[in-house]
């Protein structure tokens, strides 16, 4: 290897280590165009039970109460906001909370897949984040995969009788780290490794992308275990109504 | 994840009323083109073309630039579609570009990553040593970076073609034509609505804690996160029983019905994007 080439690869590895270093991190949408064609389609099939049940659940409950619309309306576009909403640091860099983890937790991971999917087509379509094709497989990470991971731990966690604010706290951390996972596995299937296949190439966008997806996921779950606090503070009614206090008692 | 332009989020201090303001744009990663996104939308010159004509052309360019994953495929419809938003849409290049940049940090390191392996042995056409293990790629790896990078921007710029000259509720009014399910275009078009809403919220609790000091050290400012995204919440309850109150009096039962423009598609509109569609057939036929 010559001089050049080696200059060539130092700068290659800066770049990413900068990258890695400066945590510009949005939550991991796979951008627009990125999954070949099959991928896309299997992403999106695979979701597809799960928004069928969400969408029923939803259905139900305006069903029986149709002034719960707004209130899943107002829902949805909390998630965006919060989602969009820059979470102070230190180095004054831009990182975002996922937002699908707090909305799991308060309105069930059924509700949140539908409108996870309703705030993921908006992110694409107003904030160029993510895409209309790899809608499937973000979906399916975000929408999917990391809120019912949440609330998984989150039941768990009651049913342990961990303190309440540590169940969220890893609640939220782990399904936030979930969907990193997860969204890394769909990558590395798309594009699997020469030398050492899927497995290999699944390490290598874990690596690429963990400095800013480990820090972010601790900070997730503690801002969601402060929101909560404050919810508690302020909004004991409100989460009474959408059945928050039902299961803690 | 990116944000949405937010006014009051300018930790210098300076912070734009509830105006936005859309001269800042310089061609680099950037957060804060959200809402400008929408607002170009409604300032483009193509705003009067048929909606579903714009979101059916947008959607078959971006599936033939993926289906087809052809470079020379992929850089026709780059130029088409930045000549339709920039030339017809009239659209400042750099708020274009700008736009363009967004994803740019997702893309650099996906692309990078698919690009390099590692290895304990020095195999590839260029590999580094680095301590324990060799970082490797190779010419055709490479190529393979480049033209992918060419798809994606491909991709982008097919959707952006689309965000930037509808607006969304035109995009969900196409949505209900081809049969999404109707609870579902109608969540999205009251959360397409109330997104701003709580956006002009978050900003004015925003000015108001920045004010009192909220975000003096880090430590407060991620308390004072909390409480605004608490609150948020919060305010978005009572205002959903408001809207709904607001709603009922306008005689809702159960029908959202929103007023539609008519926008006529004219024939030459169609022959231009039928011509389009068969040249990048052509195009990638010729060069496969």
């Amino acid at each position: 290897m010559n001089i050049k080439e080696k200059g060539f690869f130092i700068s290659i590895t800066a770049i990413s280590l900068l990258f890695g270093i400066l945590p510009v991190a949005n939550a991991m949408h796979i951008m627009e165009g990125y999954l070949p064609v099959g991928y896309c389609i299997a992403w999106g099939a695979i979701c597809i039970p799960f928004l069928v049940v969400g969408y029923l659940s939803i259905k139900k409950t305006i069903a029986a109460n149709r002034k719960s619309i707004t209130l899943f309306a107002m829902a949805g576009a909390f998630v965006f906001v919060l989602s969009s909403l820059k979470i102070p640091s230190v180095t004054g860099s831009c990182s975002h909370m996922t937002g699908t983890g707090l909305g799991a937790i308060l309105f069930g991971p059924a509700a949140v897949s539908i409108l996870g999917i309703i705030v993921l087509i908006f992110q694409a379509i107003l904030l160029a984040h993510g895409g209309l094709t790899t809608l499937g497989a973000n979906t399916f990470s975000m929408a999917i995969a990391g809120p019912f991971v949440t609330y998984g731990i989150y039941k768990l966690c009651q049913l342990l009788k961990v303190n309440k604010y540590v169940g969220i706290f890893l609640a939220a951390s782990i399904g936030d780290l979930f969907t990193y996972c997860v969204t890394s596995a769909e990558l590395a299937l798309a594009y699997p490794s020469a030398t050492g296949g899927v497995l290999a190439s699944a390490l290598k966008f874990l690596a690429v992308f963990a400095p800013t997806q480990l820090p972010l996921a601790i900070i997730e779950g503690i801002l969601t275990v402060v929101i909560i606090m404050g919810l508690e503070t302020y909004a004991k009614p409100e989460l009474t109504k959408i059945g928050f206090f039902g299961g803690n008692k | 994840m990116s944000t949405i332009a937010l006014k009051g989020e300018h930790w210098d201090g300076h912070t734009h009323g509830d105006g936005i303001n859309h001269r800042h744009h310089k061609i680099r990663h950037k957060h804060g083109e959200g809402s400008s996104i929408d607002f170009y939308a409604y300032a483009s010159n193509i705003r009067d073309w048929n909606p579903a004509f714009k979101v059916s052309l947008s959607m078959l360019t971006l599936v033939l630039s993926i289906v087809l994953n052809n470079p020379y495929v992929s850089l026709a419809v780059i130029v088409a579609m930045g000549y339709l938003t920039i030339i017809e849409g009239g659209l400042s290049i750099q708020a274009y570009l700008s736009i363009l940049m967004i994803p740019i940090s997702f893309i650099l390191l996906g692309t990078i990553t698919i690009g390099i392996d590692f290895s304990t042995q020095p195999i590839g056409q260029y590999n580094l040593h680095l301590g324990f293990f060799y970082v490797f790629t190779s010419l055709a790896k490479l190529k393979i970076m480049f033209f992918l990078m060419l798809k994606v921007f491909a991709a982008i710029s097919a959707m952006e073609m689309m965000s930037l000259s509808t607006p969304s509720s035109e995009i969900i009014s196409v949505m209900q034509r081809v049969h999404v399910p109707k609870l579902f275009t109608e969540l999205m078009n009251l959360i397409y609505r109330y997104i701003f809403i709580l956006i002009d919220v978050n900003i004015k609790m925003r000015n108001s804690a920045n004010s009192r000091l909220g975000f003096c050290d880090i430590k407060t400012s991620w308390y004072t996160f909390g409480k605004i995204a608490s609150n948020l919440l919060i305010v978005s309850f009572k205002k959903a029983n408001a809207y709904y109150d607001a709603m009922e009096a306008r005689c809702y039962d159960g029908d959202l019905i929103f007023l539609e423009e008519d926008k006529k598609v004219t024939t030459l509109q169609i022959a231009k994007a039928a011509v389009f569609v068969s040249f990048l057939m052509l195009l990638w036929g010729f060069t496969r």
